[in-house]
């Protein structure tokens, strides 16, 4: 059963879309993350134009955050204020990576940096993610007590000024490292199509040292409000919001989401970690290792935007 | 008087001029409407060849869908990384094209012929008026050079190749089939793809390599109910239709979450 996309201007498999949505969504709602970073190449790889891919991602992981941080919320489970700094940096980012996405399409070169962006950042975290949760595996088979986080912390984040309480995290520090992750996230969020979460909760748990039962719900927070973000202004900017791909996908994403949420209390969260983690690694190994290989077709049309 | 009517009856032609060979032709569907299921269209073109004399004549159909402008990029090595390089703009190429004909285009016509008539994927006036300046060589003046050099007969090619896997670009040369003495008929099919606009058909009767006769319809294709309305809206009102396509977004995960919560 095909449907034809309005913005999109090509017609794609309707129940292929849907399924994908629920597989991303059901990864989603068990690692509590946005999924995008598995979605936007997915989508390409089913021939949707990359900047609607992009950008219409942007609403379907808004849907299905939106779907997630509700529950995270009746468990007082997410972190207002610091999800408010958190979403400050990440308005300021939003703003700046669509204007950023938006000249690099002009250069041509948005491919070249959303491939390294998945490259870099996917397999960074990835590999950190896939080393810590596998060292925790092997040290609870071995029968020794998990890493005592609270007395890592760095001693960086007391130095700097504009100090802060958050009474939720039980945390008193600087308001500056959450606003440049959030604007930092921003940015990645409009350039690659993602939600940031995979960047985001690794960085909540080992640079702020946030208490893991507030990590997810609160990067969910400030998931929505940069996605949201990003959702307008590329449609407004960049015209390249297809509302018909991303209710398919939040048809799927949501009941996924809530399915994915419910397995999740099946594993252990080192085990759930290393998942994701390997999950991580090879999608931005596969998105990096089209810079390398030789393409079958040197030139490549680009849509859009001629002028 | 007489005189002057004898001498006007005398230089008449003895003999009645064979009447010019015409061509005719119909589309079965003028009006393609694109909406949610649409797969693709389908379009038969009807056509007759009157012609009195007893010459070969041969049919080309040429369907060109609304110009737009191409950005094309070509991936070369940079330090072991496949990097794309400044985009060009490529003028004058149709969103759609379909070359179809009784026998091989070469056959018809020669090279000029169908250059002039832009019949055939190489013959489309593709250009890139932004890599074009003009200078003096060798004295001669007004020489137009294109930046890309010789390379640019390769991005012209790609970008002919790059459509025609699209499925936006095609020729056949036995597309044009005829029926019976005189009558012809083409199949014209559209992609899911095919971009939206007036289409325009032209129906070229060929003989002795010459175009002697030609006719031209017109085809609408456009987007029609919910699709045309997003359409519009999405570029007319981009700003309403992002808060409200956001805003329904965040509805229905709230409606999701609140309804499994029910369970």
């Amino acid at each position: 059963m095909d449907i034809y996309l309005p913005i999109a201007e090509v017609a794609v498999n309707a129940p292929l879309i849907v399924a994908l949505g629920a597989l991303v969504g059901f990864i989603s709602g068990m690692f509590g993350i946005g999924g995008g970073f598995l979605m936007t190449p997915l989508l390409v790889f089913f021939g949707i134009p990359a900047p609607v891919a992009v950008s219409s991602m942007a609403l379907h992981v808004a849907g299905s955050s939106m779907s997630s941080v509700m529950a995270y919320g009746r468990r007082r489970a997410v972190d207002l204020r610091m999800g408010g700094v958190l979403a400050a940096g990440g308005v300021v980012g939003a703003v700046v990576g669509v204007e950023l996405f938006r000249v690099l399409r002009l250069l041509g070169q948005a491919d070249l940096i959303v491939a390294l962006s998945y490259l870099v950042f996917l397999s960074v975290i990835g590999g950190l993610m896939l080393t810590e949760s596998l060292s925790a595996i092997a040290r609870r088979r071995r029968g020794e007590p998990a890493l005592a986080h609270r007395d890592r912390r760095p001693i960086w984040l007391y130095g700097l000024p504009l100090k802060l309480r958050f009474p939720r995290s039980r945390l008193y520090i600087s308001v500056i490292p959450p606003l440049v992750l959030g604007a930092f996230v921003g940015v990645l969020s409009a350039i690659m199509g993602v939600g940031g979460g995979f960047i985001l909760v690794p960085a909540m748990i080992y640079i702020l040292r946030m208490p893991a039962g507030m990590v997810v719900g609160t990067s969910l927070l400030q998931i929505i409000v940069t996605t949201a973000l990003t959702g307008i202004l590329q449609a407004g900017r960049n015209q390249t919001v297809d509302v018909v791909l991303a209710t398919l996908l939040l048809i799927g994403g949501v009941v996924g989401a809530q399915l994915g949420a419910r397995a999740s209390s099946r594993f252990r969260a080192e085990e759930l970690r290393a998942i994701l983690a390997l999950i991580v690694l090879l999608v931005g190994l596969r998105m990096g290792l089209g810079l390398f290989l030789t393409p079958e077709e040197p030139f490549v049309l680009m849509s859009g935007m001629v002028g | 008087m007489t005189l002057l009517a004898a001498l006007a009856l005398a230089t008449a032609p003895v003999q009645p001029t064979p009447a010019a060979p015409a061509i005719s032709a119909a589309l079965t569907d003028t009006n393609v409407r694109v909406s949610s299921d649409f797969s693709g269209a389908r379009i038969i073109l009807y056509g007759a060849v009157f012609d009195p004399s007893t010459r070969p004549s041969d049919v080309v159909v040429l369907v060109r869908g609304p110009e737009h402008p191409v950005r094309i990029t070509r991936r070369h090595k940079v330090a072991g990384l496949w990097l794309n390089s400044r985009p060009v703009v490529f003028r004058g190429a149709p969103g759609f094209y379909r070359a179809a004909s009784n026998r091989p285009l070469a056959d018809i016509a020669n090279f000029g012929t169908l250059r002039r008539l832009g019949a055939g994927m190489d013959h489309l006036p593709i250009s890139a008026p932004g890599e074009q300046r003009t200078e003096t060589r060798y004295g001669v003046r007004d020489v137009v050079v294109s930046r890309l050099g010789v390379d640019y007969y390769v991005w012209r090619r790609a970008v002919v190749r790059l459509k025609q896997n699209a499925g936006l670009y095609d020729e056949d040369e036995r597309g044009v089939n005829f029926v019976d003495r005189g009558l012809f008929r083409a199949e014209i099919s559209l992609p899911a793809g095919a971009p939206t606009g007036v289409y325009r058909a032209d129906i070229l009767l060929f003989q002795d390599g010459r175009p002697v006769a030609s006719r031209s319809r017109t085809l609408t294709v456009e987007k029609v109910g919910l699709e045309r309305a997003l359409y519009v809206w999405a570029h007319v009102r981009p700003w309403s239709y992002g808060l409200a396509s956001m805003a329904f977004a965040l509805a229905a995960g709230w409606a999701a979450s609140a309804a499994f919560r029910r369970e």
